[in-house]
């Protein structure tokens, strides 16, 4: 497993040190996009208000967002695009199994994402001031999250495999999320706060924006909560890819049409 | 030119079968797949079975639509079958995933290799994801890399090298971890001459370091020169299976043609006739038992060609084709 993660750990590096245009060009555009969301708000506030907490609240809000995206994105696109070039059948024909292999690439994958995503973080908070505390305990929540964001990861991947074309869902899929991560639902309560506590990822975001905007402490049974949702999701995706992987079988469709 | 591959005698693969000549590598049986439901259904393959030996190679020819892409992939594990059961050295590769350790394929098409990658890349990559370890992958790499011509290439990714050179990795890549059985789906299809000749004497080269060999192929010139064995398959299946000089034997006859350049005229035809030939034009055809008698009534005329009817492999197929409704 360690050799597996290694080897695509390296193949991840070299076609991104290789070709580095991509990335670049997507850490420029997501700056870019915020930045011009920023300036507006900032117009339409006026030039006497100072964000603060809030600002701050939205600026991991929006990073986390982009991180989710990636990585919810990163494995059926990966499945697309190998089923496009016809190294798709070459991967089922390891001995290892298939969500062994997804995973290990995107755990690599992650490797880089983090690093940009930190990147776009300073970037950000320069650009807009904003303020964020980086705390250790930061790690637990952040580990939930992308317990249920590959969780989330495996579902996409298993539209991948089966359907083949993801395109159309993604789009509504990135509105979806957005809306998930902006809304502050740390804040509800009752109900609201419970369904909230059901859908992926929200109440790890919730979390990591109270350590990191607000300047709390890390409260354990929240952190359960998020711990409980992120297994749930991750389960439930390598459930759901299992199942996609036979059906592909079955129909004989696992490198195309 | 021999491949340095010590097939089985890596220490990697555990022995399964005591080595003998005969050691049957694939053991196929009784294939079946169907796609879609009631009306749309679709017999793709309906009854195919399939052994190899080590060492031998089994060229699986059809008309498109046939089911030979389904069986190599049922083979493969790439698709589940319906019926029937796929062993590789004894292993199921349905059941076991060990058994894809014994198994190399190169599909059809550009592919099977990462075009950002260089050839030495994808080779350790693969062989990584084939459970070799990454200095032995290494290591073999440079030996296949040498062994296929591709040396001074091993830098370049693979988007700048040729159509050729790339089949010839995807070849290498599928042989990094040794296996026992190498499924090559038409392996020459869009190569020009010279990258379908290397090819050609690679996969004879692999079959003599004791791999079995499944080939598809729509090129029967390929088929004829590289197989051992022959199975024809037509609307799911096999309609012939045997070794392919044979096969080309019962439909060759062992009558003569003659080409003599310029027309032969009367009196010799007369003679050709009498001793049971036919004369058309410049071309005699004698299927008697006197050909030297026949060639001394021709003298002197010159002799361009003297050929035997033998069939090739493309009258074989298209008039079993034919004679199979």
């Amino acid at each position: 497993m360690l050799n597996l993660l290694i080897g695509e750990i390296k193949r991840t590096w070299i076609q991104f040190i290789r070709y580095p245009s991509e990335i670049i060009g997507g850490i420029i555009i997501i700056t870019t996009v915020f930045y011009g969301l920023f300036v507006s708000a900032q117009y339409m506030a006026g030039p006497a208000i100072n964000f603060g907490e809030r600002l701050d609240s939205v600026v991991v809000g929006y990073v986390l967002w982009t991180l989710a995206l990636y990585i919810v994105n990163d494995i059926a696109f990966n499945i697309q695009s190998e089923a496009q070039t016809g190294t798709l059948e070459q991967i089922f024909l390891s001995p290892f199994a298939a969500p062994k292999i997804f995973f290990a690439r995107a755990v690599a994958s992650l490797a880089l994402r983090m690093t940009i995503i930190v990147l776009i973080l300073f970037i950000l908070m320069g650009i807009t001031g904003s303020q964020l505390s980086f705390p250790v305990g930061l790690i637990f929540p952040l580990l939930t999250l992308l317990m249920a964001a590959y969780g989330l990861a495996f579902v996409m991947g298993s539209c991948a495999l089966v359907f083949k074309r993801v395109q159309q869902i993604l789009p509504i899929f990135q509105f979806a999320l957005l809306f998930l991560l902006a809304a502050p639902t740390e804040d509800w309560s009752g109900r609201a706060r419970l369904i909230a506590n059901f859908l992926p990822m929200l109440p790890s975001t919730g979390l990591l924006r109270d350590l990191m905007a607000r300047g709390e402490g890390l409260d354990i049974s929240l952190l359960g909560v998020a711990l409980a949702n992120g297994a749930a999701y991750f389960g439930l995706g390598l459930l759901v890819f299992g199942w996609a992987e036979r059906q592909a079988k079955r129909k004989g469709i696992l490198g195309g049409y | 030119m021999t491949l340095p591959l010590p097939m089985r005698s890596a220490g990697h693969l555990p022995k399964v079968n005591p080595l003998s000549p005969n050691t049957i590598t694939l053991d196929a049986q009784h294939l079946k797949k169907s796609y879609g439901r009631g009306k749309a259904r679709f017999e793709a393959v309906r009854d195919v079975s399939l052994r190899i030996c080590a060492g031998e190679v089994l060229a699986f020819l059809g008309p498109n639509g046939a089911g030979k892409t389904t069986t190599i992939k049922m083979i493969g594990g790439l698709v589940r079958p319906d019926a029937g059961k796929v062993s590789i050295d004894g292993l199921d590769p349905h059941r076991q995933s060990m058994a894809l350790k014994r198994v190399g394929a190169v599909l059809e098409g550009n592919r099977n290799l990462y075009w950002r990658l260089t050839p030495l890349e994808n080779i350790e990559y693969f062989g990584g994801l084939r459970q070799v370890p990454r200095r032995i992958a290494r290591q073999r790499g440079e030996q296949l890399l040498e062994q296929f011509g591709l040396s001074d290439k091993r830098k370049t990714p693979v988007q700048k090298l040729s159509r050729g050179m790339q089949q010839k990795l995807a070849i290498a890549v599928a042989l990094v971890h040794q296996p026992t059985l190498l499924l090559l789906d038409e392996p020459t299809l869009g190569l020009d001459v010279e990258a379908s000749e290397t090819v050609k004497v690679l996969v004879r080269d692999i079959a003599a370091a004791g791999c079995a060999i499944l080939l598809t192929t729509h090129q029967l010139d390929v088929a004829e020169e590289l197989s051992d064995r022959v199975a024809i398959i037509r609307q799911g299946q096999i309609i012939a299976e045997q070794p392919t000089h044979e096969l080309i034997q019962q439909f060759s006859g062992s009558a003569y043609r003659i080409d003599c350049g310029q027309p032969i005229d009367d009196l010799k035809a007369h003679q050709i006739e009498a001793l049971g030939g036919t004369v058309t034009g410049n071309q005699v055809h004698f299927s008697g038992n006197g050909l030297y008698e026949l060639l001394d009534i021709l003298r002197p005329l010159p002799i361009r060609e003297i050929r035997q009817d033998r069939a090739d492999l493309t009258d074989v197929f298209l008039s079993l084709i034919r004679d199979n409704p």
